[in-house]
């Protein structure tokens, strides 16, 4: 196996952080998905926001991956290219953005600028009906694939919306999910679903034939709490974002494990910019001891995320470059932080 | 078991929790009442919905970069826990030791505060007190991180003798002083930048950081002082070791249990003047702590089988807190069984009511009583309760109309209607003259009817109608 041999650290290196917490405008408000454009020239950030915060912090970022920024476009509210839960983002081979809302359970449609063009999806349990709908990703014939959450499966259209198929029931067995959030499709077409109730990867074949499942719950290496987000690379290499272990686990093409890693964030270009012209804060900051020695309340990893802003708090989504540099989107903190291959 | 255990049942199913919808009562009644203080006593394992559901649909109280997402959190805990008595009692922690966002202006140290007093809600006093003088929350709200071996602070120490632990008139103002000597050092980790961002209201770059607490030695006065009586290098855990020691500790706090569990006493500020409601009932909580060496558990034990808490001359005698009303009738739709958009509102109608938890009207927190109800707020409280328990199709209503239905075909009698609908309720007893005038409205504009055991939409309405109004009732809103 490629991987065996391969000691902490080897696999993946971090790189940089991007981003950072704004509630309008050039930032992020708890980010909870990415996608990138074809050309990779693109970075799209969806924020989810929250329900009492002003309607325009629930957006998508454009910007790019040295963080020059290209502006929002969404925001709350019902209406045409608005949101109130949006939860998935997604860009087909057209560059048009396609996001997720899992409270009015339908799917927006926006060109590459962010002009709204359209949205579908109705509430409901019958085929084709949404209930939750979150995770979302493209498969290798450009029909999109949406975990129907509620619904505890995955459901599979065509770009312009029309029902394919689906797969996938309540249930803990093969096959079976249990509040699934996010997707991954590999070389093959296979799908990666994480199985979030479930605490588990599963993959499927591009039919949704039940192929294998991966981790089971808790905390050691290669078992998973609550994963949210999956990606595997060219090579096979399964990502997944462990959410509720606050880290990042990398599996094998056969699911072994290879690496954690818990986060090593440094200031954004856009976070030393705030700090540049706050010199108060950014002196008092630099005098801080950020890594302190603390006895924590429980042994969630969430609490130890929560004092030590370095860590990863809430890492939910993946994205992969063409250069194989892994983006890593964390809701509580509001940015990204970018790993790349170390061999 | 008699109608009459079930009814005391439900008295104390109000007081040492929320309410509790007719099943759980009966479920109660197959143990007795004693049997159920003991079960509600139980809180080693309490369980509620999610707390990774909760972060996952609402990520806001996850981190908490607004103020008001880690009460949404508690709200949510309060509505869906199977340990109602843990989640009262730190409500009951959070009245006395009142801390508010407009000074911490970090809502993370705030929850963190809740699940602090969560934990040591029912345990040694002492601990509670320790750890209470240990919170990074109140310790910025009390301003204890300027309080200095050089260059003392009062306030925290002034306040935990008057607000917290012995009431006016029982130390004197040097007590104060050795007080606070001994909490110098007591402070918050990375003090100079955590006050900055919150003075600021920072959340930049990445988001709010959580506060832990830090001694700091150097800043410490570990010299001697002479504090209600005694001398020595006393440190916080000596203060608090012996102000748990004092009688009037044990009556401060007795009264607040009485005042928070049995009936409404006047707010506190007037408790050096007005004696209690019913004094006896105050000695027998005070022997009660010293009998079982300050845990809190066994005095409220002692205080829910005792025969002031139960006798009718209590019942309905304490006007529900917003946190309660909402919380209360929640629970009776039976409707949370998932994160909503929705909850978000529920807090904000709390609000309206006139209580937003972490954020009291002063160090003194919730004066509570009667002074909950003004004419705004009660038709809040009205209308909230009124509109949440009259949703046709939330599981609570749902399981109000079968019950109905089972009543067999045909008409079914106003009286009997109301029967139901009182005890689908939490079993209420209300007015004589309250009740007339539910049954005259049961009565009016047509009958309910049963066919083929279905109510049809009208008489769903009706049904409805009045449900809205016995939660209008002075005896729904009270406890």
């Amino acid at each position: 196996m490629a991987t065996k041999g391969l000691e902490q650290g080897q696999f993946l290196r971090y790189v940089r952080t991007v981003g950072m917490t704004t509630m309008r405008g050039r930032g992020f408000y708890y980010p909870i998905d990415s996608a990138m454009s074809n050309d990779g020239g693109r970075l799209y950030v969806l924020s989810r926001s929250f329900e009492r915060a002003v309607s325009d912090s629930m957006r998508v970022t454009m910007l790019n991956e040295d963080g020059e920024y290209f502006g929002v476009f969404g925001s709350a509210g019902i209406g045409d290219g608005q949101f109130r839960w949006p939860c998935g983002i997604a860009v087909n081979d057209q560059n048009r953005v396609f996001v997720t809302d899992e409270y009015l359970n339908r799917v927006s449609v926006f060109n590459e600028s962010g002009e709204f063009l359209k949205h579908w999806g109705s509430e409901g349990e019958m085929e084709g009906m949404l209930n939750g709908p979150s995770g979302i990703v493209f498969d290798r014939d450009n029909n999109v694939l949406i975990a129907d959450s509620r619904n505890h499966r995955i459901q599979k259209f065509t770009s312009d919306g029309e029902f394919v198929k689906s797969f996938g029931e309540y249930g803990s067995g093969d096959g079976c999910l249990n509040l699934p959030w996010g997707l991954g499709v590999n070389q093959e077409g296979e799908i990666f679903v994480a199985d979030w109730g479930n605490d588990r990867i599963q993959r499927f074949t591009p039919n949704g034939e039940f192929v294998a499942k991966y981790g089971s719950p808790g905390r050691e290496e290669g078992e998973f709490t609550r994963p949210a987000g999956v990606i595997v690379n060219q090579e096979g290499y399964i990502y997944v974002a462990d959410w509720g272990n606050e880290r990042v686990q990398v599996l094998s093409p056969d699911g072994e494990f290879v690496q954690k890693i818990r986060g090593q964030a440094t200031n954004s270009e856009w976070a030393e910019d705030f700090l540049g012209v706050n010199v108060e804060e950014a002196g008092a900051r630099k005098r801080a001891n950020l890594e302190p020695d603390i006895e924590y309340f429980n042994d969630d990893p969430h609490e130890e995320s929560s004092h030590i802003e370095k860590l990863f708090w809430g890492p939910v989504s993946l994205m992969l470059d063409a250069e194989d540099r892994l983006f890593i989107t964390e809701t509580n903190r509001h940015r990204i932080q970018v790993f790349e291959r170390d061999n | 078991m008699p109608e009459s255990q079930i009814e005391l049942i439900a008295h104390l199913a109000r007081r040492a929790g929320f309410g509790a919808t007719r099943e759980e009562l009966e479920e109660y009644g197959k143990i007795g009442y004693e049997g159920t203080v003991d079960k509600l006593l139980e809180t080693s394992s309490p369980q509620w919905m999610s707390e990774y559901l909760i972060r996952r649909y609402h990520p806001d109280e996850s981190s908490m970069l607004a103020g008001l997402s880690g009460l949404e959190a508690w709200l949510y805990r309060m509505i869906t826990t199977d340990a109602p008595l843990l989640e009262k009692m730190t409500l009951f922690w959070h009245g006395i030791f009142a801390t508010g966002y407009p000074k911490v202006l970090n809502a993370k140290p705030l929850s963190d505060q809740i699940r602090m007093f969560k934990k040591y809600a029912m345990g040694d006093f002492r601990d509670l007190l320790v750890e209470m003088a240990r919170d990074p929350a109140m310790i910025i709200w009390l301003d204890n991180q300027q309080n200095h071996k050089d260059s003392i602070n009062e306030n925290f120490g002034r306040e935990l003798l008057e607000l917290f632990s012995m009431g006016v008139g029982n130390y004197t103002e040097d007590d104060v002083k050795e007080c606070a000597r001994a909490f110098t050092g007591w402070t918050i980790g990375n003090c100079e930048y955590m006050e900055l961002r919150s003075a600021r209201d920072s959340d930049w770059p990445y988001g709010r950081i959580s506060w832990h607490y830090e001694f700091d030695a150097q800043d410490h006065d570990d010299g001697e002082k002479e504090f209600l009586g005694r001398k020595g290098n006393f440190n916080g855990e000596d203060i608090v070791e012996i102000i748990c020691e004092q009688e009037a500790t044990a009556r401060f706090i007795a009264r607040h249990i009485y005042h928070f569990f049995v009936a409404d006493e006047p707010p506190v500020p007037q408790w050096p003047y007005q004696p209690p409601r019913d004094p006896e009932a105050i000695n027998q909580i005070v022997q009660a702590y010293f009998d079982s060496n300050y845990d809190i558990k066994s005095v409220m034990k002692f205080v829910f089988n005792s025969d002031f808490f139960k006798s009718e001359d209590c019942w309905y005698e304490k006007v529900k807190s917003p946190a309660e009303l909402v919380t209360g009738v929640m629970r009776l739709t039976e409707s949370v069984d998932r994160p909503q958009y929705e909850h978000s509102s529920r807090q904000l109608r709390m609000q309206y009511m006139g209580q937003t938890l972490s954020n009291p009207p002063s160090v003194e927190g919730w004066d509570g009583g009667t002074t909950w109800i003004d004419t705004g707020a009660l038709v809040e409280r009205m209308n909230f309760a009124s509109e949440e328990l009259g949703k046709l199709e939330t599981p609570g209503s749902k399981e109000l109309f079968s019950k109905i239905a089972f009543e067999g075909n045909g008409e079914v009698e106003a009286d009997r209607i109301i029967d139901i609908c009182l005890k689908h309720l939490g079993t209420i007893n209300v007015k004589d003259d309250t009740r007339s005038k539910l049954v005259d409205y049961a009565s009016e504009n047509g009958v309910i009817r049963v066919i083929d055991q279905e109510i049809d939409d009208v008489g769903k309405e009706k049904i409805a109608g009045v449900v809205k109004l016995i939660a209008s009732t002075p005896e729904f809103q009270r406890a």
